[in-house]
């Protein structure tokens, strides 16, 4: 045994669950939750941590899912969770990892698979807590897992916009106006492709929603046991911020990925996949389906008109008609109009 | 010149925050046309909203600025003039937060003070909802279904102007007809809604409640510990993991252990009725329910844990089966019971039960689900209540 097996911390082996019937009955995060009714990023947790199993160790920057999750002394969390600030999601993880790892060096615990998962909003993964996931997907000696809860907006403190907010939402920051009818104009960052490609150490990235929950929970054993720093993507529908009908949250998953507006991929060991339906998509087997599907069915868009919807249909066909990898890398390189020879 | 005179909202967080505002601003407005000053407020603790969690709005009527300012030391007024709910379903008692025990919808109503309720449902019935008080109160029903909206698309159904119409009928201390009624018009500059607000004034009744009618339980309370009673470094205990289903003799599933100190159901208006005759046991449910609310009973299908379930419906959205899952006003309900056990008791007993159930639907909605459908409810309120929610 060389003196790195020695030192590096020990990965767990969790295989994919087949199917939903062998999807086991543990919970670990339970009820009695301060969220939202039809809260997909409360749902995000449950299943995150039923994929991950009971030797875990959650930790939270702040959002939603610290602060309703710990509402007055009381907490749904089976796992072991801390809370860390908002931009600082990154940094827990390496320091929780690398605390264990030396932990177990000094013999001071149990030689054993550990899951240190540290979870962010938007507002802490997208805005704020960009650098320091950067940072932590560059510490290729620790294994953990950043997921991203994306909710589009910095929703604890009543909908604010943020980097990771569609073209034209309506927000605390941006109110559809007489004047102004779109004030958000920026489109929504890629960031799971971003961090994908800038760190090229990085043994995976993927983009989940939890709508396709099987799915969803084998990302995050795969991400899990793969070993060093991983990310993943969450795409979670809030009743609250998009002002929609709590039952809908399961339905506008499946709509943005079905409208292409967020595709499912991942890049395992630097391999860049689509997967589930966004494969079916690029494959021509599911039909891509207009975004109107999914826009009007929220107030956050109630404002649009026709034009607006089309302009963000056509953002959305360039993603999957121009794109270099398409809906997952913006770059439009000339040698796709100019074929090599077969 | 008067006393202080206090009016608490009670209303569903995000779902009614704009309804709320309107109401307690409206109060402001037209106390400050009567020659009176107020102010209308939040509870901070309430915030951030979640939707569907009760929270409350209040509004301070006095009659100079020392009196208002003595008031406005208080976190929260200690009993009110005029509690109202704006969902009948709040009667049942609100819990806004762990540790805070389910409170009565009455609470801080004092003696001969009132209790405006906007309800489909008859005046006798919201009084079994709500808890006892050892004495005689008010109760007015404004006949409505509860106003939901959500943060950015109002539904102006006029139920805002409809209670400050009812207000100037039940608390005449607070603002007169009159102030009320060019208040509304200054702030709004709409007629109808004008109208909406006198002819609410003029349909109001008033019932009294004796002490010996409503709920007679004592709703669950807590303690908060101290910060000498709290863990080193304020850390919280972690919940316990669950445990297989023990039921009569039979012996599996999973039953997981649940907050006691947040149940959450107070949060619900609608609630799911399971059909097990219809289950295929898909597990969707039970997967994709965000607060980990279904219990796994030992064979395999998913029970209902009516002290946790929020109300959200996405488990009759997930449900593959026609009618397997049925989302129900909680109005229709009289207790917790668990409806496995009740299956299990007496199928066919059940069945009947379910049946009734569905038959018995009253309309609501947990807002926005496309565009043009609050118009469309709203044109469905004019042509079936004669000019309600718009006037002629």
């Amino acid at each position: 045994m060389d003196s790195s097996e020695m030192t590096a911390a020990p990965l767990p082996v969790l295989e994919p669950f087949k199917g939903v019937k062998r999807v086991p009955l543990e919970e670990y995060y339970t009820s009695g939750h301060r969220t939202c009714q039809g809260c997909e990023s409360a749902l995000v947790m449950k299943l995150m941590v039923k994929a991950a199993g009971p030797r875990t160790v959650v930790l939270g920057s702040t959002g939603c899912m610290y602060v309703a999750n710990t509402t007055y002394y009381s907490t749904p969390w089976v796992v072991p969770w801390m809370h860390t600030q908002l931009g600082s999601a990154g940094s827990a993880a390496v320091g929780t990892a690398a605390g264990y790892k030396a932990l177990m060096r000094k013999g001071k615990i149990k030689r054993e698979p550990i899951n240190v998962i540290s979870f962010c909003g938007d507002g802490g993964g997208v805005d704020m807590g960009l650098s320091a996931i950067s940072a932590a997907l560059q510490h290729t000696e620790y294994n953990h897992l950043i997921l991203l809860y994306d909710n589009e907006s910095y929703a604890n403190t009543d909908i604010q916009s943020s980097g990771s907010t569609p073209y034209g939402a309506y927000t605390s920051f941006s109110p559809a106006g007489k004047a102004k009818r779109i004030l958000h104009r920026r489109w929504k960052k890629n960031v799971a492709a971003m961090l994908a490609a800038g760190h090229s150490e990085c043994r995976y990235v993927g983009t989940v929603c939890a709508s396709y929950a099987v799915d969803f929970m084998n990302r995050i054993r795969r991400a899990l046991s793969i070993g060093g720093p991983t990310f993943i993507h969450s795409f979670d529908p809030c009743p609250k911020g998009w002002d929609c009908d709590p039952m809908m949250s399961h339905e506008l998953g499946e709509l943005a990925v079905l409208t292409g507006i967020f595709p499912l991929f991942e890049v395992l060991d630097h391999r860049l996949a689509l997967y589930g339906k966004s494969k079916q998509i690029a494959e021509g087997r599911q039909k891509r389906l207009p975004v109107r599907d999914y826009l009007l069915k929220q107030g956050r868009f109630a404002h649009f008109t026709d034009d607006d919807i089309d302009y963000f249909q056509a953002k959305v066909d360039q993603m999957w008609t121009r794109w270099l990898v398409p809906g997952v890398l913006p770059f439009q390189a000339d040698i796709l109009g100019d074929k090599p020879p077969a | 010149m008067g006393r202080t005179v206090s009016v608490e909202i009670v209303y569903r967080g995000i779902f009614q925050k704009t309804l709320a505002k309107n109401i307690s601003r409206g109060v402001v407005l037209a106390a400050r046309r009567g020659g009176k000053v107020g102010i209308a407020f939040g509870r901070y603790g309430d915030s951030p909203e979640r939707n569907g969690v009760p929270a409350k709005n209040f509004a301070i009527v006095a009659p100079d600025q020392d009196e208002l300012e003595l008031s406005m030391a208080q976190y929260e007024p200690a009993e009110t003039d005029v509690t109202i709910a704006v969902d009948d379903t709040l009667c049942k008692g609100v819990e806004s937060w762990a540790w805070y025990g389910l409170q009565p919808i009455n609470q801080k109503v004092r003696p001969d003070g009132v209790l405006v309720v906007t309800s489909t449902l008859p005046a006798d019935a919201i009084v079994e909802f709500c808890h006892r008080k050892p004495f005689p109160y008010r109760l007015a029903v404004i006949p409505a279904i509860p106003s939901f909206s959500g943060l950015w698309v109002y539904k102006n159904d006029h139920t805002d102007v409809r209670v400050l119409g009812t207000l100037a009928k039940v608390c005449p201390e607070l603002v007169s007809l009159e102030a009320m009624l060019a208040a509304i018009k200054e702030e709004w500059k709409d007629d109808l809604k004008v109208t909406s607000a006198r002819r609410a004034y003029e349909q109001t009744e008033v019932r009294v409640v004796r002490p010996d009618e409503g709920n007679p339980e004592v709703p669950y309370t807590f303690t908060l510990p101290g910060w000498t009673a709290m863990r080193e470094g304020v850390t919280v205990e972690g919940m316990p993991l669950g445990a297989p289903m023990r039921v009569g003799g039979e012996v599996g599933g999973y039953r997981p252990a649940r907050n006691p100190y947040f149940k959450k159901f107070s949060t619900r208006t609608m609630r799911p009725v399971v059909d097990f005759e219809k289950c295929v046991k898909c597990t969707l449910c039970w997967l994709q329910c965000p607060d980990g609310c279904f219990d796994v009973t030992p064979e395999q299908t998913y029970d209902l844990n009516a002290d946790a379930c929020c109300g959200c419906g996405v488990c009759a959205a997930v449900c593959p089966v026609d009618d397997c899952i049925t989302m129900v006003n909680e109005a229709a309900f009289t207790d917790h019971r668990s409806q496995w056990e009740r299956y299990k008791a007496d199928p066919a007993a059940y069945a009947a039960w379910v049946r009734g159930m569905l038959a018995g639907q009253s309309e609501r909605s947990h807002g926005f689900r496309y565009r043009g459908q609050y118009q469309e409810q709203i044109a469905k309120l004019r042509a079936g209540a004669g000019g309600e929610g718009g006037g002629e």
